[in-house]
């Protein structure tokens, strides 16, 4: 997963926003694009209603139809150089129209799908007695959701001392192996998640060393964590003015209290960001706990004993059931997640815009 | 006169005398170090689980394609399934490329600031989206309309043989396992692509205008040129998580352990990640288990490879930019 | 002895204690120190001394590595990548970059205001005054008179005695000027480095800042980079005048009292650039 938080972008949107030669308008333009645009949804929307294709061809029909009344509008404004761009710019709003509708249509079964398993025993009850036949008025995912919180925390305390040790590192120490190291976390960053989870399956659990628990699940998803948490941290840990630490050292500090007492906490909202990305990258990962700390219907609280049901674990259970009940569960406890997601993203980006001004 | 003088002194060993912060630094570089630690560990380990299987099995576990260990000697290779994972993440990026380098070029050069951001906003909101909940969302909506497309390509595309159907069965196909991993996909490219089309020199632009000022000549001439590294190491980065993706393909894909090889329509392919999820669970014994843990060594070197080539490609071309 | 007599040899002695008073024991000093960039040699043969409880004001045209010399007087020079020195620093008769001299030590005698102010964003008022026992690790009771006292030498506690538990933030830049300046004096340093301390700042500022530096010279050495021809004449015994020539490493051309060295210069640069002529 690439860096999704990146301050750099806004300049760099704003600096493109001045150049854009072909963006130059004429009058005639506006009123050749119009019917550019609505001669084709009129001919789609005809066949839609009064003719037997089907909607999804009538749906594929539209695209070149819009490709082409377009680019007769380009070669009438701006002649035949214009038709090249009249093509891209058509394609380019449809891949925009794309990716909109794809996430409107994600949420919007989350929504219409989740909202009917929501109730205060879904949320409040765990799973003991409950089989996917089981009518929806019984049982819930709060253990489901204390597995997820409690999975999370762990990998979190392993995860965000280390990354943020080695963002140090890379900003701070400035060792020579930093790009090194640097190439080692963007490497691990690829790792996939079934793999975590068969790697502390093989050392950790076949072994006997650790049962199938929270705490494997949450080592399992530290390695997914880390390299996320130390991405970030390392972005914002370069945001520090050299100033600071300079001035830090210039007052007799050592390297150590210069990190701990002046660029850390200059750094801390955007620390937190790190931390925050870090669990919302992991949150919703279902293989390695599948192979880590499997599941229970029960509530567990012991991280280290009893294998432990998490959201995404439950969902997975429900998913293709014969029983609607069961297929409702799993949306709910989907729509849970995504809310805990949508939360920590909507989180991290307030704190960053605000450091950002 | 820039000749160093032999009475110059050593600065940097002097920078780390105090002794505290030798120790710091020790702890640091040390927990630096700790991804190195753990890619090093999934080496070892998942590779001496697979050590013994390919004393006992030999190079067929990666050139036969059956999972059955009810024979003696067992049948088992997971060649379909490593062939799958490529084929599934070619089918993610024929759609996911074009999409990216669209999405980017219309967020940097196109539209709106307002626009601009809420659609940035909302790719980013796509890669939050967990896999889980993707290939929920894949079983229960895309599947239904998927299977209407589909049947349109095969309708009147049918005679391409990347379109052919004998079963007429169009669900679990690799084309709807693709299209949900070019979901995945495209964030991840976007987010590399927008940031390279986006620093694309403004002085380069403007001599593009006059060529002529128009969008095609800049992306031709200019914009796509300048940023082909970056732009490949976006989309080599998207393929590392196409490759890895378990838990979506395992909803939308009916595994076959049998070698669909370009038939993207028709139902049934192969995934080594999905392997290992499916046969986990109802694993025979352990030396199954072991079969997916070589099963996931592979899959391990596979993406660790892909990705590894990414990032050289990315962070190059970030340097030279720089 | 005639009350005559007493008196001409009280004056005697005044004259020669005073005399005594003018050679004043050295601090600080430089022996043909050179300093590279990676393989750019940005000065060459710099022998400087500074004589305790003075103000030696480091003068010249941009770029000719004033800067870079003052930060080599307290190792923060070894900082910047590529960084290589040759020659000795002695403070106090000690090499300070002898091996087994420890850089904190160094810096927390030698203390040092940067350009632009830069008061730890993190912290209040009073944190920041206080920021330099914390990071140094040095135990001080009464940390409210240290407060006041050294805001007093920086001659801003009148202006900020009511909020010292404001962000540091809130001050204006001739203020957070005189915040570090007060976060140095916290430490106790015996030397305070000062690199272009006003060229940030408003001319009010700047003033207040000038007499800060005649007060604390009675007490500590310090050495001010300035671009500002007035404010070295203003403020400083003494005077060096660093020089470049296109392409060649730094070195200084001449060094003497303030008075000397703008009044009757020995090399024409010297006198061109006194004058206003370049730089």
């Amino acid at each position: 997963m690439t860096t999704l938080f990146d301050p750099s972008r806004i300049p760099t949107l704003q600096q493109q926003e001045r150049i854009r030669p072909w963006n130059k308008r004429t009058k005639k333009f506006d009123v050749t694009v119009a019917l550019a645009v609505i001669v084709p949804l009129l001919i789609v929307v005809a066949m839609f209603q009064f003719s037997d294709i089907p909607d999804a061809l009538v749906m594929v029909i539209y695209l070149p139809l819009q490709l082409i009344a377009s680019g007769i509008a380009a070669s009438l404004t701006k002649g035949k150089r214009g038709i090249g761009d009249s093509i891209i710019i058509v394609n380019a709003i449809g891949a925009s129209i794309f990716s909109f509708v794809v996430i409107i249509s994600v949420i919007w079964s989350l929504l219409s799908h989740g909202l009917k398993a929501l109730s205060i025993p879904f949320l409040t009850q765990n799973s003991t007695y409950i089989s996917p036949s089981t009518p929806l008025e019984y049982g819930g995912i709060a253990h489901a959701a204390l597995g997820t919180l409690l999975i999370v925390a762990i990998s979190a305390l392993i995860a965000v001392p280390i990354g943020i040790a080695t963002a140090i590192y890379i900003t701070e120490v400035r060792g020579k192996a930093v790009p090194y190291v640097r190439f080692f976390v963007q490497s691990m960053s690829g790792v996939p998640s079934v793999v975590a989870g068969l790697f502390i399956l093989t050392t950790l659990i076949l072994t006997g060393a650790i049962n199938t628990s929270a705490f494997a699940g949450g080592l399992a998803y530290a390695i997914l964590m880390l390299p996320t948490v130390a991405r970030t941290a390392e972005e914002v840990l370069r945001l520090v003015p050299d100033d600071l630490r300079t001035g830090a050292l210039a007052l007799g500090s050592t390297r150590a209290r210069t990190v701990f007492q002046v660029v850390l906490p200059a750094a801390k909202t955007g620390i937190v960001t790190a931390i925050i990305l870090g669990v919302a990258r992991v949150i919703g990962e279902t293989a390695p706990l599948l192979m880590t700390a499997g599941k229970n219907d029960a509530t567990v609280t012991n991280p280290f004993s009893d294998p432990i049901s998490t959201l995404p674990v439950s969902i997975f259970e429900n998913v293709a059931q014969p029983y609607p009940d069961a297929v409702t569960r799993a949306w709910g406890s989907a729509l849970i997640l995504m809310v805990l997601v949508a939360i920590l993203f909507t989180t991290a980006r307030l704190i960053g815009r605000n450091k950002v001004k | 006169m820039a000749t160093p003088d032999l009475q110059q002194r050593d600065l940097q060993a002097a920078a780390t005398s105090h002794r505290g912060d030798r120790v710091f630094n020790r702890a640091i570089t040390v927990a630096a170090f700790v991804s190195l630690i753990i890619l090093a560990g999934i080496a070892v380990f998942l590779g001496a689980q697979a050590l013994p299987v390919f004393q006992e099995l030999g190079f067929s576990f990666l050139t036969t394609t059956a999972w059955d260990l009810t024979t003696d000697p067992v049948s088992v290779g997971i060649f379909g399934m490593l062939y799958g994972s490529i084929l599934l993440s070619v089918v993610a990026l024929v759609i996911a490329v074009p999409a990216s380098l669209l999405l980017s070029i219309f967020i940097v050069f196109l539209a709106p600031k307002k626009l601009a951001s809420v659609l940035t906003n909302s790719i980013d909101l796509m890669a939050a989206i967990p896999s889980v909940i993707l290939g929920l969302w894949a079983f229960y909506v895309l599947n239904p309309q998927a299977d209407e497309w589909q049947r349109l390509l095969n309708e009147y595309l049918g005679w391409i043989p990347f379109f052919e159907n004998a079963s007429g069965n169009f669900l679990g196909t690799p084309f709807i396992a693709g299209f949900v991993l070019a979901i995945m996909v495209i964030p991840i490219t976007t987010s590399v692509t927008r940031e390279v089309l986006g620093r694309t020199p403004p002085d380069l632009i403007n001599a593009a205008e006059a060529l002529g000022c128009s969008l095609w000549t800049m992306l031709r001439y200019v914009a796509l040129p300048y940023g082909r590294g970056g732009i490949v190491g976006g989309v080599m980065l998207g393929l590392g998580r196409a490759l890895g993706e378990t838990i979506a393909v395992f909803f939308v894909l009916k595994l076959v352990y049998d070698t669909n090889w370009y038939h993207v329509i028709e139902s049934g392919g192969g995934s080594v990640a999905t392997l290992i999820v499916s046969r986990f669970g109802e694993a025979s014994g352990p030396f199954e288990v072991q079969l997916l843990l070589a099963a996931g060594f592979f899959l391990f070197l596979m993406t660790l490879i892909v990705n590894m080539i990414a990032n050289l490609i990315v962070s190059r071309t970030g340097r030279l930019k720089k | 002895m005639s009350t005559a007599e007493f008196e001409k040899s009280v004056v005697a002695l005044e004259n020669e204690f005073a005399k005594a008073a003018e050679i004043r024991p050295i601090e600080l000093e430089t022996r043909d120190v050179s300093v590279w960039f990676n393989t750019r040699k940005v000065l060459e043969g710099v022998n400087m001394q500074f004589e305790k409880n003075t103000v030696t004001a480091l003068i010249g045209p941009s770029g000719c590595g004033k800067s870079t010399f003052i930060r080599t007087l307290n190792r923060l020079h070894e900082l910047l990548p590529g960084a290589a020195l040759a020659g000795e620093v002695l403070y106090e008769g000690k090499d300070i970059y002898g091996p087994t001299v420890d850089p904190v030590h160094i810096r927390l005698n030698i203390g040092m205001v940067f350009q632009k102010p830069n008061p730890f964003p993190s912290m209040t008022i009073r944190g920041n005054v206080l920021s330099g026992l914390k990071l140094s690790g040095m135990k001080r009771s009464n940390h409210d008179e240290l407060v006041e006292q050294t805001l007093t030498s920086a001659g801003l506690w009148n202006e900020v005695k009511d909020r010292l538990d404001h962000a540091a933030g809130e001050l204006s830049g001739g203020q957070q000027q005189r915040l570090v300046i007060a976060r140095a004096l916290a430490v106790n340093p015996h030397v305070l480095l000062m690199d272009e301390p006003c060229s940030a700042l408003d001319p009010a500022s700047t003033l207040k800042i000038e007499e800060t530096i005649r007060e604390l010279s009675k007490d500590i050495t310090i050495v001010i980079v300035t671009h500002n021809m007035q404010q070295a004449v203003r403020v400083a015994d003494n005077t060096a005048f660093f020089l470049a020539a296109e392409g060649e490493p730094g070195h200084v051309v001449e060094q003497g009292k303030t008075t000397d060295i703008f009044g009757n210069p020995q090399d024409q640069r010297t006198l061109d650039y006194v004058n206003g002529r370049f730089g």
